[in-house]
């Protein structure tokens, strides 16, 4: 039989030096962002029971889930999804902190994507869930940190924003079959307008088929919810004037004209209930930042409770960042410390006082200091010392 | 700012996807003498069209790396993915259907039953949609051969006017779906350059239905 024991798994890769470095930054910048606003860390198993994430709730299909089985012969997942375990948690182990409970995390997610696609199937995620808060306080914190961390890490992000309440309501009015409203959700989504209008034509018309067909054009700027306004009676007057004050509190806020408004933004996470989030930059095709409200996910472990969050995908931003600077280590060695025969420790301590001083110093396991010399060319260390009676300094450029 | 660059279907669609270009006024000149360059300045640099294979259409589109593409529904169908599907161009039109050797029942009796096709996924949609076990074998080139060398009891394939299945005494069983050419849109790039696509894909809608846009 061949051996697989050369290769990685299709969909997931080494992470490298600058990717590291990159990488680990960040981590550091976000989780001090979530920490400054009194954000908790949380670890979750990356293995969880199949039962978490079932698809009827979450909308996760399961043939993107990794599968396996206990002992007992139950089904278990590999992580597909950082909200779903946090509410378990939450929700078994948390009902008596006092509310609202703040937590953050940052842990790999597993997806098995279809294959030969240029992929991960691994991908770190960072984010933060606000528990047991609902209505406007909590979304604008939410939204305000998700704006801090990303500018932090990746300025010139656009930030758009959309409230699964529109979409909801209308198709709830809709006289047809549960289906059917996933087939128009799917071309709202897909902003498939022909499909979307074949769809809508089988139906009466009334103002609800009215509103949907209008939904994926009901996107960009801020005279979206001038637009839309014709078309929201009753409750969804109430959705659009809520969007539109958070829309203008984080255009105080300094995101202006770098936010984009969505009212078709009917993602296929259908446990969102209200406020929806994404972020994008142009070096990514995929937004690198996902989020919202979904204030009925903790049933369904038992303890209803409102929440908002989001996720911000680590590796999309780094590989963006290492696009950005074109990925040149930084962490590059200034002296090579050899100690002749005789010295090996006269030259380990005279390497701690040069690290000391703050200069970046490796030592020599070479036996002669011709091989160091070497040894330092090869990697492009401009400078080599000599630790004997005295210290001699070469030169190698 | 750099051009918002378009994928477009190498081989049937292709000239149709040229000429819209003209129609709504972009100089297509390189494209038409594109010799071998794989990447191709449209309306004096405005746009870049990149030509690829139906499927690698899809796939630039969903990573990013081209902005919009021109590709069939039944490629979209076939290859499925994430990305928005905005605008029916109306060239390229034909229809999936199911075809088998003429005059033989293919639905009934109750022995499971083998049918070829170049859209395995699609094959596998419309018959599990009709809840019916079927081995689907995947063939490359004329699926047209399977029934005929006994290999399949039919086949799913693109018929555009049913003449290689007349002469080969194969039939229509039944029409799957109808198929065009569509503008698809990468959801990062719509987000992030709205006005141009938006301004674009438009244009375009006018040039195919020239009745529909004016009455806007």
């Amino acid at each position: 039989m061949k051996k697989n024991n050369r290769i990685t798994p299709e969909g997931t890769k080494d992470y490298l030096f600058e990717e590291c470095i990159v990488r680990r930054r960040i981590e550091k910048q976000l989780s001090g962002v979530f920490r400054s606003h009194c954000f908790h860390e949380v670890v979750t198993p990356g293995l969880e029971f199949y039962d978490v994430f079932d698809p009827e709730f979450s909308g996760i299909p399961q043939e993107i889930m990794f599968k396996m089985t206990d002992r007992r012969g139950r089904l278990m997942v590999m992580r597909p999804d950082n909200t779903l375990p946090i509410a378990r948690l939450t929700a078994t182990r948390l009902q008596n902190l006092p509310k609202p409970i703040r937590l953050y995390y940052t842990q790999p997610i597993y997806r098995n994507n279809p294959g030969l696609a240029g992929r991960s199937d691994e991908s770190v995620q960072m984010g933060i869930e606000l528990l047991g808060a609902d209505g406007l306080r909590s979304d604008l914190e939410t939204l305000t940190i998700a704006v801090e961390a990303l500018s932090q890490c990746i300025p010139g992000f656009r930030l758009e924003l959309g409230h699964a309440g529109f979409f909801r309501t209308l198709a709830e009015r809709l006289p047809v079959s549960d289906e059917a409203r996933e087939d128009i959700r799917s071309a709202i989504e897909s902003k498939n307008y022909a499909a979307l209008q074949a769809l809508l034509g089988r139906l009466p018309e009334g103002p609800e088929v009215r509103a949907l067909r209008e939904l994926p054009r009901l996107f960009g700027g801020e005279e979206v919810f001038e637009k839309a306004s014709p078309f929201c009676t009753g409750g969804l007057k109430k959705t659009l004037d809520y969007l539109h004050g958070i829309y203008r509190a984080l255009a105080e806020f300094g995101m202006g004209a770098r936010m984009i408004v969505d009212l078709g933004l009917v993602q296929r996470n259908d446990y969102y209930t209200g406020i929806v989030f994404s972020a994008y930059v142009e070096e990514c095709g995929d937004a690198v930042l996902l989020g919202g409200r979904y204030n009925h996910l903790l049933e369904h472990f038992g303890f209803p409770m409102p929440a908002v969050g989001f996720g911000v995908d680590v590796d999309a931003v780094s590989r963006a960042l290492l696009h950005r600077s074109g990925s040149r280590s930084e962490e590059r060695t200034d002296v090579l410390v050899h100690g002749e025969d005789g010295y090996e420790v006269k030259a380990l301590e005279y390497a701690s006082r040069l690290i000391a001083d703050g200069i970046r110093c490796e030592t020599s396991v070479f036996p002669t200091s011709g091989e160091a010399v070497a040894y330092a060319r090869a990697s492009g260390i401009s400078r080599v010392d000599l630790v004997g009676e005295t210290v001699r300094t070469i030169r190698t450029v | 700012m750099k051009p918002l660059r378009i994928a477009l279907t190498k081989g049937r669609l292709e000239s149709d996807a040229v000429r819209l270009f003209e129609k709504i006024g972009c100089d297509c000149s390189a494209l038409n003498h594109k010799g071998r360059k794989l990447i191709l300045p449209v309306a004096g640099g405005k746009l870049e069209a990149v030509l690829a294979k139906a499927a690698d259409v899809i796939t630039y589109v969903e990573h990013g790396v081209c902005d919009l593409g021109i590709v069939g529904k039944d490629t979209i169908m076939e290859h499925g993915g994430n990305f928005y599907e905005v605008l029916d161009l109306g060239f390229g039109r034909c229809r999936f259907a199911l075809a088998g050797p003429k005059g033989r029942d293919f639905f009934g009796g109750y022995s499971a039953r083998t049918v070829a096709s170049k859209y395995p996924n699609v094959a596998a949609d419309y018959f599990s949609g009709k809840a019916m076990d079927v081995r689907i074998i995947r063939i490359e080139g004329s699926v047209e051969l399977a029934p005929l060398l006994g290999l399949a009891d039919a086949i799913v394939d693109i018929v555009e006017t049913g003449t290689t299945l007349r002469e080969n005494g194969l039939e229509v069983i039944e029409d799957i779906c109808g198929v065009s050419a569509r503008l698809i849109v990468n959801a990062a790039s719509m987000k992030l350059r709205k006005d141009e696509i938006e301004n674009l894909a438009g244009r375009m809608e006018r040039a195919v239905r020239p009745a529909e846009g004016e009455r806007k």
